[in-house]
């Protein structure tokens, strides 16, 4: 691990003086509060500009409060993930080819050192802006429409933090393996496979880090099995420790492509 | 003299070709050697294999007897076109450097604002490196190469990218480290490597062509050129219708082409001493690098 706590403090300074510290937080707290604001206000907006013919009745559905935040996790999983996956696809394949990666790997750094210190970095900065959003989230969802047991948000959350983590060492890993362009259309595919995966075999298959978000939403809900869920949970720490050691080796294998 | 380096039968393949090709070669502590061969020869893959950038196919590296990577704390690295974190300052990235190199926090804080000053870039310090000119980069570069102490330096085409002025600026900076530090550095640019070498390496299509002293290339590849400069026209007039070799006459400037005479430098020194002549300097015409390089290529 040598030359772990000079890197982290070099990633640290990227994301303060690249304002990731600042918008990536932002975004997540934007969709955080209109979430619960547009779900409350909506019919009133429909009927404001809404052309919709005199007495005719649009019966809203009635959302619990909990609906709203497992509907803000809809909005992360989609849009919060493309906004990560864009942020952070080239954090190692760009320094490899932009050449700034050069200097520090003729220096007798650990490539697991290299590797973890964005991890780590990385992990930080988009937990504290899936938090910082959820937090907003609830609380605007308590305003509007009744209050939530702050444990069963910290449990929903710690579950969906785990998956948060997961999909940051895919996006890290690749990024090690494969140049920027490279990073996205795997990630594409892999995200259309997948998808089409969990449609076709989901039920049978509950043992996944894919089904987390899911299962994020079932503890919210009261209504996990929590064998399966521990499983799960498992299987994704095992994968998170595997895409580290695969990231660390072809971050190694791949610092000769370095431009000089 | 002892042996800092040693490379041995070091080899690089990129799957069908030969970028570097059974090179061998040693060099001694406190010397300063040039890398010269025309582009493609193959010397940023050796100097990238040396820096432990790039892994030879065949062949080893032997730093002060050991192929051990904690080597790379002693070894400095610069690039052609050094690229930095352009949202970093001068500092913080030669700080960083020093620290993934082994010094302490507090050394690498003075050591670093020293090199920077030494690099004149005192005034520097604290710009972000995003906004540097070509010359600060290559100032910032050596800086980063040199702020851990390497001895051993490592330079790959220091000044080519470089302005008259800035390249003057950084061999002036590179001639000053030759007393610490032992340099190796490739280049294009034959005049500068004349001014600062103990050691040549001529390398071409990925081989080690030839090696040795300046003074021995010189001796190697002389030019069989005396060249004669008279007190004026009448002294060189009267020395090519006396002299019984031909001369080639430019004002006052006599050259005997010994190659193609049969006679030798002390032939004409003896007849030179006799005194019949205003003779103002007589000198062997030496080969510049740029010829031995041509000759040595050819």
């Amino acid at each position: 691990m040598k030359g772990f706590g000079v890197l982290l403090q070099k990633e640290w300074r990227e994301q303060i003086r690249n304002f990731k510290l600042l918008w990536i937080p932002l975004v997540f707290i934007i969709f955080g509060i209109l979430e619960p604001v547009t779900n409350h206000f909506l019919p009133e907006i429909m009927k404001s500009v809404g052309n919709m013919p005199e007495g005719v009745e649009f019966p809203w559905p009635e959302f619990a409060p909990k609906d709203i935040l497992v509907s803000l996790m809809g909005q992360y999983q989609s849009i919060g993930l493309l906004i990560i996956v864009l942020a952070f696809i080239g954090a190692i394949s760009s320094e490899r080819k932009s050449g700034t990666a050069t200097l520090l790997y003729v220096r007798p750094l650990s490539y697991s050192s290299y590797f973890l210190s964005k991890w780590t970095m990385i992990n930080a900065l988009v937990l504290f802006s899936v938090w910082v959003g959820f937090l907003a989230g609830w609380y605007y969802t308590s305003q509007l429409f009744g209050s939530i047991p702050a444990t069963d948000v910290v449990a929903f959350l710690a579950a969906y933090s785990l998956w948060i983590i997961f999909a940051v060492s895919i996006v890290l890993a690749l990024s090690a393996w494969l140049p920027t362009g490279g990073v996205a259309a795997l990630g594409l595919f892999l995200t259309m496979i997948m998808a089409i995966l969990d449609s076709v075999i989901g039920a049978y298959w509950t043992v996944t880090p894919w089904k987390l978000s899911t299962y994020a939403s079932y503890i919210l809900m009261g209504s996990m099995d929590y064998p399966t869920f521990w499983k799960t949970a498992g299987l994704t720490v095992f994968l998170i420790i595997l895409l580290i050691l695969f990231g660390t080796y072809m971050a190694g294998r791949n610092a000769a492509k370095t431009t000089v | 003299m002892s042996i800092l380096l040693e490379a041995t039968g070091l080899s690089k393949r990129y799957g069908e070709q030969k970028a570097v090709d059974a090179v061998t070669f040693t060099l001694d502590a406190y010397t300063s050697t040039a890398l010269i061969g025309p582009n493609g020869a193959g010397k940023t893959t050796t100097l990238s294999m040396l820096a432990g950038l790039v892994t030879q196919t065949e062949g080893s590296i032997a730093f002060e007897g050991s192929s051990d990577r904690e080597s790379r704390s002693h070894i400095g690295f610069l690039p052609q076109y050094p690229k930095f974190f352009p949202w970093l300052t001068a500092i913080e990235f030669t700080e960083m450097a020093a620290k993934i190199s082994g010094m302490s926090a507090r050394e690498a804080r003075a050591e670093s604002q020293k090199t920077l000053e030494f690099v004149g870039l005192g005034d520097a310090l604290n710009k972000r490196t995003g906004t540097f000119s070509g010359g600060m980069k290559q100032r910032l570069g050596l800086a980063q190469a040199i702020v851990h102490k390497p001895k051993l330096l490592l330079l790959d085409e220091p000044v080519s990218a470089l302005d008259p002025v800035g390249r003057r600026q950084i061999m002036n900076l590179l001639k000053e480290l030759q007393q610490q530090t032992t340099i190796l550095y490739s280049t294009h640019i034959l005049n500068d490597a004349e001014e600062m070498t103990d050691q040549l390496l001529f390398m071409q299509h990925g081989k080690l062509i030839d090696q040795g002293s300046l003074d021995d290339f010189r001796q190697r590849y002389a030019e069989p050129k005396i060249r004669i400069e008279f007190e004026g026209t009448d002294e060189l007039l009267r020395f090519v219708q006396t002299a019984p070799w031909q001369v080639e006459a430019t004002g006052s400037i006599g050259w005997i082409d010994l190659s193609v005479e049969n006679s030798s430098m002390q032939d004409v020194l003896a007849l030179l001493s006799t005194g019949r002549y205003g003779v103002r300097k007589v000198e062997r015409q030496s080969a510049s690098l740029e010829e031995i390089f041509m000759k040595v290529v050819q």
